[in-house]
């Protein structure tokens, strides 16, 4: 037995204290996908998971700050994709349900129906009524409680008058056809007291374009939109006056939209929708050459692979566009040996939101950002 | 027919506290907090900043049933610190976090659209 000073396995050189080694910062940091499940899915944010081996995997506010990073990738009017470095899955899960459900919009909620003489019934043309996006500011708006009164600070007032005569031609009924009445309601409520002035169903003190913050931008819907059709997608009110209907067909209806969350019904949901996948990763794990190569860059519907060429007229694959990977895993299927290794960033998120009009998506999500510091003051807890 | 108001869901009724503390009587520094009106958004998050605190032993959260809106979030920590306090520094923290984040978003926002108008 020679005899040789003793050195600690975790100071080899190849494995420096103070850092993890390889197969353990590939389980920390990256989720990776095999062909029938992920694994290494859970997040370690114990500080004192790797303390035996002598590595700090605390993370406070001050580390947080150093390693968060977010590139917006793409903004339009509609929609937005940026990048977001250094957060947690379930900081990631939270914005994206407060996008869907917690921030505040304006939908139609009551529906008067003076006349409707359509195919369609009254609630089923209301309900229709309710998922139309409305291209109004809640932040003008305050929230209507059942004790009050509808007034010009919590209700949005728009009228849908069409008709079809009998024989005419057939008309479709678009949502750009609500009309927007500034004035509130008019349509009266009964009484039974004849000397009492006929009171509407709005009281409003003061017209609403009288009002500056909405003569700026008039209170339409945000899209003309077809309210119901049996096209698919296409949201069409009615077809009216099918030509074997030998009537006239008459919808006159009056609608009020109020704020709500997403949370009490999806109609009041600012976001088309909003989601965020992880970072793909793609690691070849073998030289591919020649055929082979083909066979691979072929393989992926996305286009992750390419062919370099290496000088005399050999061909290997390599990777070119690991985010545009979907996970299909058809790299993977099937082969007898393991090729390719899909990974997954833990802390890299890539977030679309598709905003539906009231907002714009970047105030969507600051707007997500504040709601969430809102709820975690709410839930401070008053002990000492 | 038994499912509560959609309001439920986010208005805390008079009388009934948002946060309540009650301490575990078999373990020491263990204690549960109910959270009323809340749900995987919030609970998911303090549990995730708790685990980071190396004074928490154990840290979780639970929703006892779906149509109750309330979280349970149980928190046991060394003698060095307080379940108490765990909870609230964890709650600072995330404030800190999240005020960064949102001016980082707002900065880099600002930076795409100051290239856009450039024309890059």
């Amino acid at each position: 037995m020679s005899s040789s000073t003793k050195v600690s396995a975790l100071d080899m050189p190849d494995v420096p204290m103070g850092q993890l080694p390889e197969h353990l910062h590939l389980q920390r940091t990256r989720v990776v996908c095999k062909a029938d499940a992920p694994i290494h899915t859970e997040g370690i944010q114990y500080s004192g998971a790797y303390a035996s081996i002598g590595v700090d995997n605390s993370m406070g506010p001050n580390k947080f700050c150093k390693s968060f990073k977010t590139v917006v990738v793409r903004l339009t009017a509609d929609e937005i994709e940026f990048d977001m470095v250094g957060i947690d899955a379930s900081l990631a899960n939270a914005f994206r349900r407060i996008l869907i459900a917690e921030v505040p919009t304006m939908a139609i909620e009551k529906v008067l129906v003076v006349n409707n003489t359509s195919v369609i019934a009254d609630e089923v043309l209301a309900h229709r009524l309710g998922l139309v996006p409305l291209n109004a500011d809640p932040r003008l708006f305050e929230y209507l409680s059942e004790n009050d009164t509808p007034n010009e600070r919590n209700t949005i007032v728009y009228k849908l008058d069409v008709s079809c005569k009998k024989g005419g031609s057939r008309v479709t009924v678009k949502s750009n056809q609500l009309k927007w009445l500034p004035n509130g309601s008019e349509l009266q409520m009964t009484t039974y007291d004849s000397s009492a002035k006929a009171k509407s169903y709005t009281s409003f003190s003061c017209s609403q374009d009288s009002l500056p913050e909405f003569s700026k931008k008039p209170l339409g819907v945000s899209f003309p939109l077809e309210l119901l059709s049996d096209i698919q997608n296409l949201l069409l009110i009615i077809y009216h006056c099918h030509k074997s209907y030998n009537y006239e067909q008459a919808i006159e209806l009056e609608a009020h939209a109020v704020k709500g969350m997403g949370k009490v019904h999806a109609k009041w949901s600012p976001v088309a929708t909003a989601w965020y996948r992880m970072l793909p990763e793609v690691v070849l794990l073998k030289e591919v050459k020649g055929d082979d190569a083909e066979k691979l860059v072929k393989k992926c519907p996305v286009g992750v692979f390419d062919i370099e060429e290496l000088g005399n007229g050999d061909k290997k694959a390599a990777v070119v566009n690991s985010r545009a990977c979907t996970l299909c895993r058809e790299c993977i299927r099937g082969v007898n040996e393991e090729l390719v290794e899909l990974r997954r960033a833990k802390d890299h998120f890539i977030f679309t939101i598709e905003s539906t009009g009231a907002f714009s998506p970047e105030e969507l999500f600051i707007k997500a950002v504040t709601i969430l510091e809102e709820k975690c003051d709410r839930v401070i807890s008053e002990l000492s | 027919m038994n499912a509560p108001d959609r309001y439920e869901r986010f208005v805390v009724p008079e009388g009934t506290k948002k946060v309540s503390y009650e301490r575990d009587t078999k373990i020491v520094n263990a204690a549960s907090f109910t959270v009323e009106r809340e749900d995987h958004t919030i609970g998911n998050i303090l549990r995730m900043q708790l685990h980071r605190d190396p004074n928490v032993l154990f840290a979780g959260y639970k929703l006892p049933h779906p149509l109750q809106y309330k979280i349970i979030v149980r928190i046991q920590t060394t003698s060095q610190s307080s379940p108490t306090q765990a909870y609230n520094q964890a709650i600072d923290d995330l404030d800190k976090e999240l005020d960064y984040l949102k001016k980082g978003f707002e900065d880099d926002k600002n930076r795409y659209e100051e290239k856009l108008r450039q024309g890059y």
